[in-house]
């Protein structure tokens, strides 16, 4: 018997073997095809059929467990890991999902194998793997899982939290809604020249880019950059400057890699936004905008849908048109579409919906008011708090987002997870069953050579 | 008649119940309010807000934004709102501090303004906690 000897030598033979392929992470790329599709694919279908992409496709080098062994035992041998071939390689996984352990071709092998010409030809090297492993990888398989499915419930838990933040924060949108519809009534006759109502000719946009500060969320994180790059790439085109204000750590690490894209400021977000972040984010875009560096402040940051949609989006901040500002919540004036720096940026078309809601909001509000103060100093007192209220909002949205995202990330990788396991645990029980039989037909065979 | 106080900031309503009367601190300067007050409409300012509950007074720092006053309730809109018995005076004295020395360093149009910002931000926490005392 030259067991020993022949494991060690699929060892060495596996070890050049692994030098020679590419190797593949070592945790098992769950995450690999989400992140891969989000580069490919637009957000319209991400979230609905990811399922269906989402078969890792993956191998691992393991050691081959057949090498050459003595004409004797060929046979039973051989009888052996046909058997776990045909076992392992179940139709149902075709040759790109190469997890099924098949059996390594080696060139040595005799030439009656069926499967040689379809496993030859498939781009994916197939591997055939010990049962310990198996068994190794199976637990791994079975950690990584547990950590998906914790990450998929603290999710869960925060998207809670972060829609009760939004519900605080609406008395006070809604209000102030009202207020501004109110006094946009009575200023509409008056000429207004709030500083940061000012259109001026636009030589310098600033961004503002919210990522979330963790991956692992689908392609949340590059859905918003790559929107990003877009636009940066039309302002290039537009001949317009510009320059970056990066929320997010994410965001933070891209723009740091690429020195060539000018940022202003990185700012990081926390767990839960608050109107602190908001109002350090609205410092900076106020001052940037009233001391004139630029004439303009667009945000991108991603709107939350639903839990399984959300939308990468551009939303002008400023300037504010006092005209417009009431019609939406949401920060892009509709009424100012002629204007020629507006065609420029609303080209998100989801406003007039919304519109008509907050209308209705305010109608019954008519009391007969007196102004303290001049209305351009109201306004002026009232811009900055609509402007913060817009950016918390984007950073609540954009959270909401991310979480969502997290939640369908990892509720996918859950499910790879235990689909995995499931296959990888009945190519183990398999071949641990051809191990048996194989050692039992050795046993049998040895008692009727004796007799 | 009562006069309703709401304070409201994008976080949370900080306040929201009955006041017997008030002082705000607007654009033009400080203003009370009793009850029937004439509606107005006004721009409040990076101030303080004192607050009267029968024969106690109470401070809070507004961090800028808009009061509407009318048929006895007063909606004050802040970005941010603080209790001055919520406010640390130490850390308040330490931001002041800070916001000076930076309003020294500034340099050009855009520092200046945000530095400004700051520092009227931090004297009026400073404040809140002053007058308490």
């Amino acid at each position: 018997m030259s067991a020993p000897n022949d494991h060690q030598q699929s060892k060495s033979l596996s070890q050049n073997l692994i030098q020679k392929l590419p190797l593949p992470p070592l945790i098992p790329p769950l995450f690999a095809t989400i992140h891969l599709k989000s580069y490919t694919h637009e957000d319209k279908d991400f979230f609905t059929n990811q399922a269906s992409h989402c078969r890792p496709s993956f191998f691992f080098p393991v050691p081959p467990f057949r090498a050459s062994k003595t004409p004797l035992q060929l046979g039973t041998t051989m009888s052996c890991s046909n058997l776990t071939m045909w076992a392992s390689s179940k139709p149902s996984l075709s040759d790109a999902s190469a997890l099924s352990c098949r059996s390594f071709i080696a060139p040595l092998q005799l030439p009656s194998q069926n499967s040689l010409p379809a496993s030859r030809s498939s781009s994916v090297t197939p591997v055939q793997c010990g049962l310990r492993e198996l068994r190794e990888r199976i637990s791994s398989v079975k950690n990584t899982q547990k950590i998906t499915e914790a990450m998929k419930l603290v999710a869960a838990a925060k998207v809670r939290r972060a829609q009760e933040a939004v519900v605080n924060g609406r008395p006070f949108s809604e209000t102030l809604v009202e207020v501004l519809y109110n006094i946009n009534e009575q200023l509409q006759v008056e000429d207004i020249d709030a500083p940061l109502t000012k259109v001026r000719p636009v030589k310098k946009v600033a961004l503002v880019v919210i990522t979330g500060d963790r991956g692992l969320c689908g392609g949340f994180n590059n859905m918003i950059i790559k929107k990003a790059e877009r636009r940066i790439a039309e302002l290039k085109a537009l001949g317009l400057e510009f320059t970056i204000i990066s929320v997010g750590k994410k965001g933070n690490s891209y723009f740091l890699r690429r020195p060539y894209i000018p940022v202003d400021k990185f700012l990081e977000g926390t767990n839960l936004p608050t109107a602190k972040e908001a109002q350090a984010i609205a410092d900076d875009v106020f001052s940037l905008f009233v001391s004139e560096e630029v004439d303009k402040v667009e945000l991108l940051y991603t709107k939350f849908v639903s839990l399984v949609k959300s939308d990468p989006v551009i939303h002008t901040l400023l300037p504010l048109s006092p005209k417009g500002e009431i019609c939406d919540i949401n920060g892009v004036c509709v009424d100012a579409v002629d204007d020629e720096f507006f065609r420029l940026t609303t080209k998100e078309g989801k406003l007039t919906v919304e519109r008509d809601v907050i209308k209705t909001q305010t109608v019954d509000f008519t009391p007969v008011l007196q102004f303290e103060q001049d209305p351009v100093q109201i306004l002026d007192a009232l811009l900055p708090l609509y402007l913060n209220s817009q950016i918390l909002r984007a950073l609540q949205e954009s959270l909401a987002s991310e979480l969502a995202a997290r939640m369908t990330a990892m509720s996918n990788a859950t499910d790879n997870a235990v689909e995995l396991k499931k296959t990888l645990s009945q190519t183990y029980n398999r071949q641990r069953q051809a191990k048996i039989t194989g050692e039992i037909l050795e046993i049998v065979s040895g008692a009727n050579a004796l007799v | 008649m009562t006069l309703n106080l709401c304070v409201l900031t994008p976080n949370r309503i900080v306040w929201d119940s009955e006041v017997k009367e008030i002082i705000l601190s607007t654009n033009s300067g400080q203003i009370g309010v009793l009850p029937n007050h004439a509606p107005i409409a006004t721009a409040v300012d990076i101030g303080i807000l004192r607050i009267r509950l029968n024969d106690q007074w109470l401070t809070m720092a507004l961090m800028g934004g808009f009061a509407r006053i009318g048929n006895n309730e007063i909606t004050v809109l802040v970005n941010d709102a603080e209790k001055g018995s919520d406010i640390d005076p130490q850390e308040a004295q330490q931001t002041l501090e800070t916001a000076e020395a930076n309003l020294r360093k500034a340099e050009g149009k855009r520092q200046t303004i945000e530095a400004n910002l700051a520092l009227r931000r931090a004297r009026t926490r400073v404040e809140a906690i002053n007058v308490m005392s």
